[in-house]
């Protein structure tokens, strides 16, 4: 019966290419442009949290503080 | 090179971060009452207020608004003023977004006991709240996007960019799923009905779980993770990788939550590969975390920051796994409407969201007050105490889950069911019920602990309202910058971007199905609901029987014959909000219409096991003497109309209380038939009992569902 109700909608089975297309497009663009990203600078980006600039006592003597 | 002196704002982290323990301390204590209700039903202390029904909603909003909320909220005003360099854009948007936020938990704490409820899961707030909702979240949004233009620092870190996905698809999916007609001030019916409201509350669900559970939640991983181990994240590229998929996949999945039922075949089958392709992204950031602490393994020893959030990571990863593995048609036809689910839900809820917040709390106070951790020992002893009660609660949910969804479909070698009796198969499980009380306990236990451990360290410091930091001045031109750097550098173009990554997700899956609204087929002897059973199934909804009962007849042989013939979407063209339901723990009454006497039902409700002995229903006596609400009748039949109910116009005015009254008058008279002889026709059990006597019926008056159909294809 379901089957039948869609019957009505011409070309569904499209929606699940297109969905499917869209994702491997974005992925590979996304993978692809990583990659190519200099080392230095997702270094640099990865040390972001690392580096709050707070300027404080910390009593736990860890590196929160810059 | 330049340096401007600033101030991080760490009173509106204090304030989320009382908020979020206090709010932990009543949401878990609301579970556990509840657990504890299904194995022991007077302990809703004979109230109505705190009845299962009633009381689950209460739990869910309570752990994943207020709790997870606060505790997000919390984490992302002390990471983002960091990562920004940058304190928050407006304070005022700030304890806006607080006492607005905790102002709406206020709310639903009070509305959801006495029954003001939508009734769709995690959205059950009326509608007055739904606009207070709204309207907070984009405080919160300004807030975000504000500190982010006047931020200091240039790059946006991952976790940034996590929280601009959080804030714009949380506020898409609560306003598209929030569209209804008032009928009252804190009664509506939404806008949808049947299969599309189905669809469109559970593309809502699941990305509620995807973007107020997990995307938020990855974004404080990847900034409280290397914080506390010290070590920047195992792979930025990964972190990239991971965070593009995981946000273009999460918005596809909704529909497997919807398998075998009424929906569309193609919709099903493209929720569950999207849910099945999601393990790749989840398990990239879960590794991505875990191996953050490569050669910091010895430091997870001592530090409970790092036990509880490697804890949390694991059972992310686990809930990953299982979430997309139930999402296998093949495996959800077994673990459907069973205890499974609640397992799965509790090992990501307790284990992942749970265990993170304890891990920022306990990173967060020493700091916020200037001293160290109270007491390790105790942050250790609640940190085996949570985890033992993750494993009381989920393994007996996972047995009880798999027991029971053997036993509804177990036949007889000579083809009968084997437990034709639904309530068998439900004492057989109710020793789990008690283990999970046990481990929902445990759990609870620990965080009194944890509270106690985080209050004491506070008392022992001095809190610093306002922390100086330095940052390097910017203001020299930017070099030209490309890729992904160059959109970083537009947060507004990177937040339209990631609008659009969320928007394809939710429009292949809902156009399709505005389009079916016109093709599917009326089956002609579906009828609106009687003014009468209007009202019963607004207090079906009141009392959230919904939680507990399913109406939707999977196509399964073991189904059709324990319930009636199988659920057809035609059916709930009149549905506003459709009642499908997730979970049995009482039978499916999809086709209760006409099953048993009214007099049965009446019995029921009072003491349900009079009738079904060793049933866990509450009894529900209130029904028996509360009077119907007939001066709602004429708004409630008004907005459904608006909504697309073919009541004809003026209907509410006079002619829909007669019909009222004479239905009223027939079921007492089918009462007095049962020996029930002291009705009166204006309670509400007489409107309850009408519309449980409706449910599923229509169908068994039209024998040839698909004759509609096929004369309007016949017919040029």
């Amino acid at each position: 019966m379901i089957r039948n109700v869609l019957s009505d909608i011409g070309g569904v089975g499209l929606y699940g290419v297109i969905s499917i297309c869209l994702f491997v497009t974005v992925f590979t663009g996304a993978l692809v442009w990583t990659l190519l990203q200099r080392p230095s600078l997702m270094a640099s980006l990865g040390h972001l949290p690392l580096a709050d600039g707070e300027r404080r006592r910390n009593p736990e003597g860890d590196s929160h503080h810059e | 090179m330049k340096t401007e002196t600033f101030h991080y704002d760490n009173r509106i982290v204090r304030a989320f971060a009382i908020a979020t323990v206090i709010w932990g301390l009543v949401g878990m204590a609301a579970g556990l009452l509840a657990a504890v209700q299904l194995f022991w039903p007077e302990a809703n202390l004979q109230l109505q207020y705190v009845t299962f029904g009633r009381l689950r909603p209460l739990h869910t909003n309570a752990v994943i608004f207020a709790f997870v909320g606060n505790g997000m909220f919390m984490g992302v005003y002390y990471s983002l003023q960091r990562l920004l360099k940058a304190r928050m854009y407006s304070d005022r948007l700030s304890w806006i977004n607080f006492w607005g936020w905790n102002a709406i938990i206020v709310g639903a704490a009070i509305t959801l006991p006495l029954g003001f409820t939508t009734s769709k899961e995690y959205a059950e707030l009326e509608w007055p709240v739904d606009v207070a909702i709204t309207l907070v979240w984009v405080v919160f949004t300004l807030n975000l996007i504000g500190t982010i233009l006047k931020r200091r620092e240039r790059h946006l870190y991952v976790a940034v960019w996590f929280y601009i996905a959080t804030a714009v698809t949380v506020a898409v999916l609560h306003v598209v799923n929030s569209l209804e007609v008032p009928a009252g001030a804190f009664k509506s019916y939404p806008i949808y009905a049947g299969v599309q409201d189905a669809l469109v509350q559970w593309w809502y669900g699941h990305n509620a779980v995807a973007f107020f559970l997990t995307t938020p939640f990855l974004g404080l991983m990847y900034y409280f993770l290397p914080k506390a181990a010290q070590r920047p994240v195992f792979s930025y590229r990964l972190s990239i990788i991971h965070f593009w998929a995981l946000i273009f996949l999460y918005i596809w999945a909704g529909p497997h939550h919807l398998l075998y039922t009424a929906l569309p075949d193609w919709a099903q089958s493209l929720g569950m590969v999207f849910s099945v392709m999601l393990v790749a992204p989840s398990w990239g950031g879960m590794l991505n975390g875990l191996l953050t602490l490569r050669g910091a393994w010895d430091k997870v020893r001592q530090d409970p920051v790092l036990k509880f959030m490697v804890a949390a990571v694991t059972a992310y990863g686990m809930a990953t796994l299982e979430g997309p593995m139930l999402s296998i048609k093949s495996v959800n036809s077994l673990s459907h409407y069973t205890d499974w689910t609640i397992g799965h839900v509790h090992s990501g809820a307790l284990g992942w969201n749970g265990f993170i917040i304890f891990s920022m709390l306990y990173w967060l106070f020493p700091r916020l007050w200037n001293t160290r951790l109270h007491s390790v020992r105790l942050a250790n002893w609640h940190f085996w105490i949570g985890l033992l009660g993750i494993m009381f609660y989920a393994i007996p949910m996972y047995w009880a889950g798999v027991t029971q969804g053997l036993m509804w479909k177990q036949f007889t070698p000579d083809g009968f069911l084997q437990y034709p009796n639904f309530l068998e198969t439900v004492t057989q499980i109710v020793p789990m019920y008690r283990l999970r009380a046990i481990g929902g306990s445990l759990y609870l236990l620990g965080t009194v602990i944890g509270a106690y451990n985080l209050w004491r360290t506070a008392k022992s410091g001095v809190f610093e309202p306002d922390v100086e930091a330095r940052a390097v001045i910017q203001d020299a031109p930017r070099q030209a910058e490309h890729g992904h750097r160059w959109i970083e550098s537009k947060p507004v173009l990177f937040t339209a971007l990631t609008t659009v990554a969320i928007l394809i997700g939710g429009a292949v899956e809902i156009v399709p199905m505005y389009l079916i609204r016109t093709n599917v087929p009326t089956i002609a002897s579906v009828k609106p609901y009687t003014p009468l059973e209007v009202l019963g199934r607004d207090l079906y909804i009141r009392e959230g029987c919904v939680g507990c009962h399913s109406q939707m007849v999977r196509p399964f042989r073991s189904e059709t014959e324990r319930y009636g013939d199988y659920s057809k979407s035609g059916e709930f063209v009149f549905d506003h909000p459709f009642l499908w339901g997730s979970k049995r723990t009482g039978p499916d009454l999809q086709r209760q219409g006409g099953k048993y006497p009214d007099a049965w039902h009446y019995n029921h409700m009072e003491d349900p096991r009079s009738t079904s002995p060793g049933s866990i229903m509450p009894p529900y006596p209130w029904l028996l003497t509360r009077k119907l609400d007939t001066n709602a009748l004429p708004a409630r039949i008004a907005a459904l109309r608006k909504v697309g109910v073919p009541y004809p116009p003026g209907y509410e005015l006079g002619e829909a209380q007669a019909a009222l009254a004479a239905q009223a008058r027939a079921v007492v008279a089918n009462l007095a038939l049962g020996s029930i002889t002291n009705a009166p026709p204006d309670t509400e059990i007489i409107g309850l009992i009408a519309y449980l006597q409706r449910l599923g019926t229509d169908i068994k008056a039209a024998p040839s569902a698909a004759a509609p159909v096929a004369a309007a294809i016949a017919t040029p």
